[in-house]
């Protein structure tokens, strides 16, 4: 839910892009791209193969360098951070990887301890009880908690990836691709996971996303990534109305988009 | 609402008070029960007092920050015993309450025990009864690779058009040529040591030009083809379950078979020829090398010279103990080659286990090596070689 009344206070953005440029050798993939996330909104990345949309995320992650520019994650610049500030806002942040990227030689409750284990001093009967909760939360049955990722189908690893994103109750929460892979009813459930785990805890959800079903479902904006930069954002509704670049346009407006926009 | 004692408590101390009005028992929650104040949130839990028996009410509108692990201590104070069966959480705020309702929700199932482990002595029982039938089994694995080996062999015999030449070169380079320097340096040093140690043991009894004869027989009936063939087992061994594991795991050796590529054919096949052309040429060089260490020595220790040592080894070594060492290089690539491979189809999903199954592989080809070895150390001697 966008938060009302919203102002140009740091506050009310979570992540804040201001001209960022990137390239990979001599090919250039952002140029001056401007983004803000607000507090408490599910913001969905969409735009077609190779426009960067991973790229973008690996970017606010801190994963892969850029030029120029600067990122703020809730309010603060990580190029100016200490170490130790840096480890304080990157426990804010959950990351769900495309696949779950679980950690193979750990079963899924130790993986959504891994967090807890490094970050906080909790009993371990505490961190079970947490972990367990948080399994139950995303939806896993109990035995999952026992089993290693490679015993688990894709949705199962996704949710599970969930879980541990969600270990340290972080404030945002970043989503690659969150229903790829899922089959049409696995994908809805999941937006629903997205959307109650939202309103319950109060994230800010960044999610990147081809899903045209979960954009209309759950995203409370889109942004659209083309052209090396965002060309459009806004509410997914007032998109389908005023597209206003030929990829929304055939994004939203192509015959499985009106479908949909009909529906929802 | 609140009685006299009620002190707001804004600070983000997570705190419980007991307080009662009316007749009715409540507590009140006050604070952030948050994960960064879990363990001052536990200790109010457990410490809380209810002198006149458990709760009515929870009253958690004071309450400031609360997350899961928040959530799920409140939940548990109020499924406790300080509170009363029917006790639910009063005032509060929107956000608040769906949380705790879906934590509610959540928690029961989620203190679901683990799955019962079997006892300490069965469990030890169990293991050892399954180690010892693994060895059975891994005979039994192995024999029927060795069985579609041949068969993917009999298939590109019949039709020689399927060979991957490239594949076979390639091998043969990885296995064969690049082991050549490591192989000579090593056989060159042990070659050296055994003629000094021989030397200076015999020695003892004036019979230290013996010693070239002992060298000479040992280097290339044992010697080099042991060291070779360890040496290509720890090498290319476990260099094939790597390949093939990382393989199997990106599901590569299955898109093959679906489009009708024998991975056999493809990728085991060319690995076990390209050795087994590769590990009796390798044990050659070894044989040479490990003699030319010996002459260095004999000639620092003994100060014979080269033509000497040469002669002596002549008169010494006969033709047969270069095809004993020799005949047996062929058989020890196979069992490298087929290990290694067969520990690579095994790989199971996780990156961990192509780990496992790497150590697996050198392991079992250096041991199964050893074994072949003195097998054959047997077999030729009662045959007379």
């Amino acid at each position: 839910m966008a938060t009302p009344h919203l102002d140009d206070a740091p506050q009310h953005y979570a992540i804040r892009i201001r001209g960022l440029t990137k390239h990979f050798g001599s090919q250039l993939i952002f140029e001056n791209l401007n983004l803000d996330v607000r507090a408490g909104e599910i913001l969905a990345i969409a735009g077609g193969s190779g426009t960067g949309k991973s790229v973008l995320l690996r970017t606010i992650l801190k994963l892969l360098p850029f030029e120029a520019g600067s990122v703020e994650i809730l309010g603060s610049n990580f190029a100016s951070l200490s170490k130790t500030e840096r480890v304080k806002v990157e426990r804010q942040v959950g990351v769900l990887f495309q696949d779950g990227a679980l950690f193979s030689s750990l079963t899924v409750l130790q993986n959504v301890q891994v967090p807890m284990r490094e970050h906080l001093k909790l009993p371990q009967k505490t961190m079970d009880a947490l972990a367990l909760l948080k399994i139950a939360m995303v939806g896993l049955p109990p035995n999952a908690a026992y089993k290693y990722p490679s015993e688990l189908s894709g949705g199962m690893r996704k949710r599970a990836g969930l879980a541990r994103a969600l270990a340290l109750d972080p404030r945002i929460v970043f989503l690659d691709e969150p229903t790829s892979g899922l089959d049409p009813i696995g994908a809805a459930a999941f937006d629903r996971l997205i959307r109650s785990l939202q309103r319950t805890l109060g994230l800010t959800v960044y999610m990147i996303t081809h899903d045209l079903d979960s954009i209309f479902a759950v995203c409370d904006r889109v942004a659209v990534l083309a052209d090396k930069h965002i060309v459009r954002e806004g509410a997914p509704m007032d998109l389908v109305r005023d597209p206003g670049h030929p990829w929304v346009r055939e994004y939203f407006c192509g015959e499985r988009g009106r479908q949909i926009a009909k529906a929802s | 609402m609140h009685d006299n004692e009620a002190v707001l408590d804004r600070s983000t101390r997570p705190a419980l008070r007991s307080a009662e009005e009316r007749g009715t028992r409540r507590l009140v929650v006050s604070g952030d029960w948050t994960l960064a104040t879990l363990r001052e949130a536990q200790a109010a839990v457990d410490g809380v007092e209810a002198p006149n028996g458990p709760a009515h009410e929870i009253d958690i509108g004071d309450m400031r920050r609360l997350d899961t692990a928040g959530a799920l201590t409140l939940v548990g104070l109020r499924d406790g015993k300080s509170a009363a069966a029917t006790a639910d959480f009063s005032s509060a705020r929107a956000e608040h309450r769906i949380l705790l309702d879906e934590i509610a929700r959540a928690a029961p199932a989620s203190f679901e025990p683990p799955p019962p482990r079997a006892g300490a002595a069965v469990e030890t029982l169990r293991r050892f009864l399954s180690a010892a039938t693994a060895i059975g089994r891994d005979a039994v694995r192995l024999t029927m690779f060795l069985g579609e080996t041949t068969a993917a062999l009999g298939r590109v015999v019949a039709r020689p058009k399927r060979f991957r030449v490239k594949a076979f070169t390639h091998q043969l380079q990885q296995t064969g040529l690049s082991a050549v320097p490591i192989i000579a340096l090593v056989s060159f040093l042990i070659g050296g040591v055994v003629m000094q140690q021989a030397a200076f043991q015999l020695q003892k009894f004036g019979a230290e030009t013996m010693s070239i004869d002992m060298l000479g027989i040992l280097a290339l009936r044992e010697l080099g083809v042991i060291l070779a063939a360890v040496m290509v087992a720890g090498r290319s061994a476990s260099a094939f379950t790597a390949q093939i594991g990382t393989m199997k795991m990106r599901e590569e050796i299955d898109a093959m078979r679906t489009l009708g590529i024998d991975p056999i054919e493809t990728l085991v096949l060319p690995r076990v020829l390209a050795l087994m052309i590769a590990l009796p040429l390798l044990v050659f060089l070894a044989d040479v090398m490990a003699l030319a260490g010996g002459a260095v020595m004999a000639k620092l220790y003994l100060s014979l010279d080269t033509e000497m040592y040469l002669q002596r080894l002549n008169s010494a070594v006969q033709a047969k103990h270069l095809y004993v060492g020799l005949i047996k290089a062929p058989f020890a690539a196979l069992v490298i080659g087929l290990v290694g491979c067969l520990e690579g189809l095994s790989v199971r999903g996780s990156a961990e286990s192509v780990g496992t199954q790497v150590t697996t592989a050198v392991v079992k080809a250096i041991f199964l090596v050893l074994v072949l070895d003195a097998v054959f150390a047997i077999f030729l001697s009662a045959a007379g070689f």
